[in-house]
């Protein structure tokens, strides 16, 4: 009995602890805006998560690793968390009867739709700011694998931001045709969802069909977004920025009492929930010789995140009712058998319960974008970042060059890369001027 | 009773330690149906068995009276996959040397190396032991290629279809004077349930 007591203890402590590990994520993202990528990093590394969370742990040091310039990094832990992903896709038994009995949180983490894709996204931006353009665009193309997988009569788990990085790389390889097809993807999913075509995704579209002689899709883009292509002169060179802005919102339990009818009472169940309504996009600004901007948002990760969770919440709903149904039934049959047993069964029932908080917390919450052309002997500058591209060898009239940053890292990283720069050192890989 | 208990944890238990086996580096060994040795090597074979066979080589030697030198330039990867080309170029320049039909130029990566220990001989070798530079076999003909794939997926099912086609071009004259294609189709049924 004492042995048995023991263990109901010990399975009670290592529940606890695996609520914990959620939290301290959530934790780490919501202080992510005062501490940044670095220190965000350094303390990640520390949280001790359970096997069945590391591909929630590496997409989270990934991403941050994509942060601070460590691509090799970045990539070896992306790699890893799709092939988890991709190995958790089939439905396990013991996985399932574990959140039936106990609590969702013991399902080893597969990933969102959201995730799914964005994995790839954040491949192949760390592929191309690592100069390898060649396996930017084996992510591009598994990305419209990966697309291709969800149905295509919804938009749950169809990205633009996807589309339109795949067709910036298919664009920097030269495959203007591919290029313009993953735009009008782009185009097609943000028309979907009734969202704003931004001017970077509106030139792109206008100057591809406009060099590639699609007369009659350009004036009806041309009419659309009131404005004509924007191509560079025989003396410019282009820039499109990526702009990976804030974190997503972090989940929290919501406590929800329903009457289960079966059992004929009133049970109490906790669900995960995205409360209030996220955070707003903070544009950046960019100045170039005789002209400046700002980027606008391309995808709201943000509203991602929250869709993936609307979009299985009466399955989690569902299995949280029938899991309380079950604890309710458990603790009634042990207070049949002893006071004490029934007092065990309750803790237990109620400390088991907790709502799968896991998600990508470190996630961008908007992922932005501008596109902007300037002679190219100029330079462009964005002033938050105290940041001047100023390597004139790496622009040429004509060619479009990419800068990545994001809110949490004062580094800028740019693809094309210059000559002799040590991928695996990323104090020089940065083309930035720290502030 | 108890038998059949501990039967069952020892089969768990079993299942859970990590096993090594080593293996022949031929053998065929599929795990995940993506890209592996097995079809870098075969490809590199039966495409560089085919290319000896064809009447280039017979028209260049009759014609010289020399073998002819071959280089391998760029193999591109334009599938859905991150496949070490290296070991693909590697299997060729392999298959292409044993076959002691063609000679065979180092590679510009390879070349840059060697010119460096050039300079350094120069400086640093008796001279009986130098080598001097401008005496480099210049290849006759260069080895180019691309992967290309396409992904049919349904569900748990996948159709990988592998075409990897090489042109050997003539460096005098740009004329191509054989096109090599593999084609490779899979069928990957990923399971429904695990464990």
């Amino acid at each position: 009995m004492l042995h048995g007591r023991k263990a109901a203890i010990g399975c009670l402590c290592l529940l606890l602890l695996n609520g914990c590990a959620a939290w301290k994520l959530n934790d780490l993202a919501a202080q992510m805006p005062a501490t940044g990528s670095e220190v965000t990093l350094e303390r990640l590394q520390q949280v001790k998560t359970p096997e069945r969370d590391r591909a929630q742990y590496l997409l989270n040091s990934g991403l941050l690793k994509l942060y601070t310039g460590d691509f090799t990094g970045s990539q070896q832990a992306l790699q890893e968390a799709k092939q988890i992903m991709e190995a958790l896709a089939a439905t396990s038994v013991t996985e399932n009867l574990a959140a039936f009995t106990t609590n969702e949180t013991l399902r080893s983490y597969s990933g969102s739709p959201t995730d799914r894709v964005l994995v790839h996204v954040t491949l192949a931006l760390t592929y191309l700011l690592a100069g390898d353009l060649e396996a930017a665009r084996v992510e591009a193309l598994q990305m419209d694998v990966t697309m291709r997988q969800f149905p295509a009569d919804k938009t749950l788990g169809h990205l633009a931001s996807a589309r339109f990085i795949a067709g910036l790389i298919y664009e920097l390889a030269g495959e203007r045709d591919d290029a313009l097809i993953s735009y009008r993807l782009a185009y097609n999913i943000l028309k979907e969802r009734q969202e704003a075509v931004p001017a970077a995704l509106q030139t792109s579209l206008l100057n591809l069909t406009r060099t590639q002689g699609f007369d009659r899709e350009y004036h009806g883009y041309r009419s659309e977004f009131n404005r004509d292509a924007d191509l560079p002169g025989s003396s410019e060179a282009e820039w499109l920025l990526v702009y990976f802005d804030g974190v997503v919102s972090q989940r929290t339990e919501a406590r929800l009492t329903i009457f289960a009818g079966e059992a004929n009472t009133l049970v109490t169940v906790v669900v995960p929930q995205y409360p209030g309504p996220g955070p707003s996009p903070r544009p950046l600004r960019w100045q170039a010789t005789g002209n400046s901007g700002e980027t606008a948002v391309l995808e709201s990760v943000d509203r991602r995140v929250r869709q993936d969770l609307e979009a299985e919440s009466g399955a989690l709903l569902a299995t949280a009712t029938a899991r309380a149904v079950a604890k309710y039934h458990m603790v009634r049959n042990a207070r049949e058998q002893s006071e004490l047993a029934g007092a065990f069964a309750n803790i237990f029932s109620v400390l088991s319960e907790q709502a799968d908080l896991r998600s990508w917390n470190l996630l961008p919450a908007y992922i932005q974008v501008a596109r902007l052309r300037a002679p190219a002997d100029s330079t462009v500058a964005l002033p938050v970042k105290s940041f001047t591209d100023s390597e004139p060898e790496l622009r040429s009239p004509g060619r479009l060059r990419v800068m990545f940053t994001s809110s949490y890292t004062p580094a800028v990283f740019g693809y094309p890369r210059a000559t002799g720069v040590d991928t695996e050192t990323h104090a020089i890989n940065q083309i930035t001027e720290r502030q | 009773m108890r038998l059949w208990i501990v039967a069952a944890f020892s089969l768990l238990l079993s299942a859970c330690g990590t096993s090594v086996q080593r293996v022949a580096p031929d053998e065929s060994i599929d795990l995940s149906g993506a890209w592996n040795d097995t079809d870098s090597r075969l490809v590199a074979e039966e495409m560089i068995s085919d290319a000896l066979a064809r009447p280039w080589l017979g028209d260049y030697t009759s014609r010289t009276g020399t073998r002819p030198a071959v280089i391998v330039g760029s193999v591109r990867n334009l599938s859905h996959e991150h496949i070490n080309v290296k070991t693909f170029v590697a299997d060729m320049e392999r298959s292409l040397i044993n076959s002691g039909r063609v000679d065979f130029v180092a590679s510009r990566d390879e070349r840059g190396e060697i010119r460096d220990e050039r300079i350094d001989q120069d400086l640093n070798a008796r001279e009986g032991t130098r080598n001097a530079a401008g005496q480099e076999l210049g290849a006759d003909f260069m080895l180019q290629g691309q992967i290309n794939t396409i992904i049919d997926a349904e569900g748990k099912q996948q159709v990988r279809y592998y075409q990897v086609d090489l042109t050997l071009i003539s460096m005098a004259d740009n004329r191509k004077v054989w096109v090599g294609q593999k084609k490779i189709k899979k069928l990957v049924k990923n399971p429904k349930i695990r464990f």
